[in-house]
């Protein structure tokens, strides 16, 4: 079967005084549908602008994007918004992603009003529906975003992301900002949805828990580049890459029996503008040599398990 | 136990029954509600608490910094090494500020001054606290300084712009250090952070703990930094300790509901579980707090009992405090 989103070498640069900044370098990936690609790595990895051109919210430098096997890359106009309707983000600061000048039930019927295709009865009905599907009381059909707490103002706009009965959607850190117990609530709600109505999910997020409970494949981005990618579970049982290894012993463990070996890594993510064509982590690996210069290719070291290393096999 | 003041008989921090409220729109929000806490010197106290909890506000009423207008501390007591720290004159406790007790804030984007030198806003600190007589250069305990939080010393006349979230956060760090103090507030100090530049900043600031037998308070919503940081824990919902003992009696064996629930809701790192167990419903709302256990609306196990009066704290006899009147029905139902 055709996988909902396909993208075949995708690059985005931005334009900088100092040169191309490589946001997204190279990227390669396919999502099955109903699946969830996890997308994990630190702040200023290209991680955002990853989901953000894939939907066309930035224009791709080079590479290709297919929707359920169709290119969308060079998409216009009218097009190009058809296509839009099936893609769909949730943004990760519920408070600054919805209008705060608008009710609720606005913002959840600003997409059916704009795709022109129900009368004002129909939008009437389908925003109370979308608002009972994510759990939103309709007495607080008028009320203002700042009457809302964190997690319901997420689930308006997880409500406003659903409106159009999109195939794919992009969840952007949507829960970065909440609270463990209200946490765990909106990422009930979005598997929920995905299995009652088979939508595909790119889940973009630092959070390796997170990550681990939702996702069933993971990619994990170091300065704009893929250097891992593999199901889940095989990602946590046996990470490949020197950065993923390092990354995973990183997170405190909540285990205090077992506290976690940590691999302190030297250093800091260099810079993104005009990188050096070897490997982008070469700085920071403990395990890097002369061979680490060269620019590192994608190799598939076991069916569905991908690695950007040359140094692989002496790591492991 | 072994560092207690020899002219009193107090913990080096006591803090006893703080009070605080804020009034805003004419609304009294009750931000903390009676909370003690106690921590001696080279120990560090885990304060853990969602959003709104009233954490932060512990941390600035110890420093007594809470805005001039609207904040009132309205009762208690925040005793250090035997000093009523509530009763002391703004003049000495300008004194105690950045010297005796310093605090590292949240976000290190905006706690430092972004048209100083990095080097100088370490050097005033050291300047301000320079006792009569005493020789010390600040430019260079700066640059010590920078050096110890593994910054290089050359970069002294940077500004905060050049310097990465990682770095920026180390700097704060440096200016919180820069005293020698005895008592740190670290508010979130790696939530801005990215995980691996968190596991190096809890260590650096663990290796200076312990290097100078510094008493720290870590406000975090984070149990992973907790476990792997703290010797004890408080756990705070709504302005009130619900918990508190040692980190091993937390974690092994949290009694109280919501510490029950705040680690059934994060996702776990090792079992493969279909749902999360989130806490049903929402904090309460500061300005209206439920009667008796501000915790018994999300409560699972809540009876009338626990809407009726100001809940007790139950504590066992190793020490483990406890502040719900149903923990023994709680402990047999599960197991």
């Amino acid at each position: 079967m055709e996988p909902v989103i396909r993208v075949e070498n995708l690059k985005k640069y931005f334009a900088t005084p100092g040169g191309a900044l490589h946001a997204v370098d190279d990227v390669t990936f396919s999502i099955e549908a109903g699946k969830t690609l996890g997308v994990v790595g630190e702040s200023g990895c290209g991680k955002s602008t990853l989901g953000r051109t894939i939907i066309h919210l930035h224009e791709s430098t080079d590479g290709k994007i297919f929707l359920e096997g169709k290119d969308i890359t060079k998409l216009k106009g009218r097009e190009l918004r058809a296509a839009r309707e099936k893609m769909q983000i949730i943004f990760q600061d519920p408070y600054s992603s919805i209008d705060p000048r608008k009710t609720i039930s606005s913002t959840v019927m600003e997409p059916l009003k704009v795709s022109g295709r129900y009368n004002r009865r129909e939008i009437a009905e389908k925003t109370a529906e979308l608002m009972g599907l994510v759990g939103i009381d309709e007495r607080l059909r008028l009320a203002y975003p700042h009457e809302l707490d964190g997690g319901r103002r997420q689930r308006v706009g997880i409500a406003r992301a659903l409106a159009l009965d999109p195939k794919f959607i992009v969840c952007d850190e949507p829960v970065s900002a909440l609270d463990v117990s209200i946490q765990a609530q909106v990422l009930n709600l979005l598997k929920k949805l995905q299995q009652d109505k088979g939508l595909t999910y790119m889940f973009v997020t630092h959070d390796m828990s997170v990550v681990r409970h939702i996702s069933d494949d993971i990619c994990v981005m170091y300065l704009g580049q893929v250097v891992e990618k593999c199901p889940s579970k095989e990602l946590f049982a046996m990470p490949l890459h020197p950065y993923t290894k390092a990354l995973l012993s990183a997170i405190p463990s909540t285990d205090i029996d077992n506290p976690t070996k940590r691999e302190i890594l030297k250093g800091e993510l260099t810079s993104p503008i005009n990188p050096k064509p070897g490997c982008r982590f070469a700085a920071r690996c403990p395990f890097a040599t002369e061979a680490c210069e060269q620019p590192q290719v994608q190799e598939e070291v076991s069916p569905g398990h991908f690695v950007r290393c040359c140094r692989i096999r002496e790591v492991n | 136990m072994a560092e207690k003041n020899p002219n009193t008989d107090r913990p080096f921090l006591d803090i006893k029954d703080l009070v605080v409220e804020y009034v805003s729109d004419g609304e009294t929000v009750h931000a903390v509600n009676g909370v003690s806490l106690h921590l001696e010197r080279g120990k560090t106290l885990g304060l853990v608490g969602e959003t709104g909890a009233g954490k932060t506000t512990i941390a600035k009423s110890i420093l007594r910094i809470l805005p001039d207008v609207g904040a009132k501390i309205c009762g208690g007591e925040v005793h250090l090494d035997g000093e009523n720290l509530l009763e002391l004159p703004e003049v000495e406790m300008r004194k105690i500020r950045g010297n005796k007790i310093s605090m590292i804030f949240q976000d290190p984007m905006t706690a430092l001054n972004p048209v100083q030198t990095v080097g100088d806003q370490i050097a005033e600190v050291v300047r301000l606290h320079l006792e009569h007589g005493d020789r010390t250069d600040p430019v260079e305990r700066a640059k010590e300084m920078l050096e110890i939080v593994g910054i290089p010393a050359e970069r002294f006349s940077e500004y905060p712009h050049q310097f990465s979230g990682g770095m920026k956060q180390r700097v704060v760090i440096a200016i919180a250090l820069a005293c020698n103090p005895d008592l740190l507030l670290a508010d979130e100090p790696t939530t801005a952070l990215d995980v691996t530049i968190q596991a190096q900043v809890l260590d650096l600031i663990a290796d200076l703990r312990n290097k100078y037998n510094t008493a720290m308070l870590l406000i975090t919503h984070d149990m992973g930094v907790v476990a792997q940081v703290c010797d004890d824990v408080a756990v705070i919902y709504a302005g009130n300790i619900v918990e508190y003992g040692t980190k091993r009696q937390v974690f092994k064996h949290p009694t109280h509901p919501y510490t029950i629930g705040l680690f059934g809701a994060i996702p776990d790192m090792n079992e493969d579980e279909e749902w999360l167990h989130p806490i049903d419903g929402l904090p309460p709302d500061p300005t209206n707090l439920p009667q008796g256990c501000a915790f018994s609306p999300r409560c699972p196990y809540a009876t009338d009992e626990c809407r009726k009066e100001a809940i007790k704290v139950y504590r066992t006899a190793d020490g483990h405090d406890c502040r719900c009147c149903r923990i023994e029905a709680i402990a047999k139902k599960e197991g």
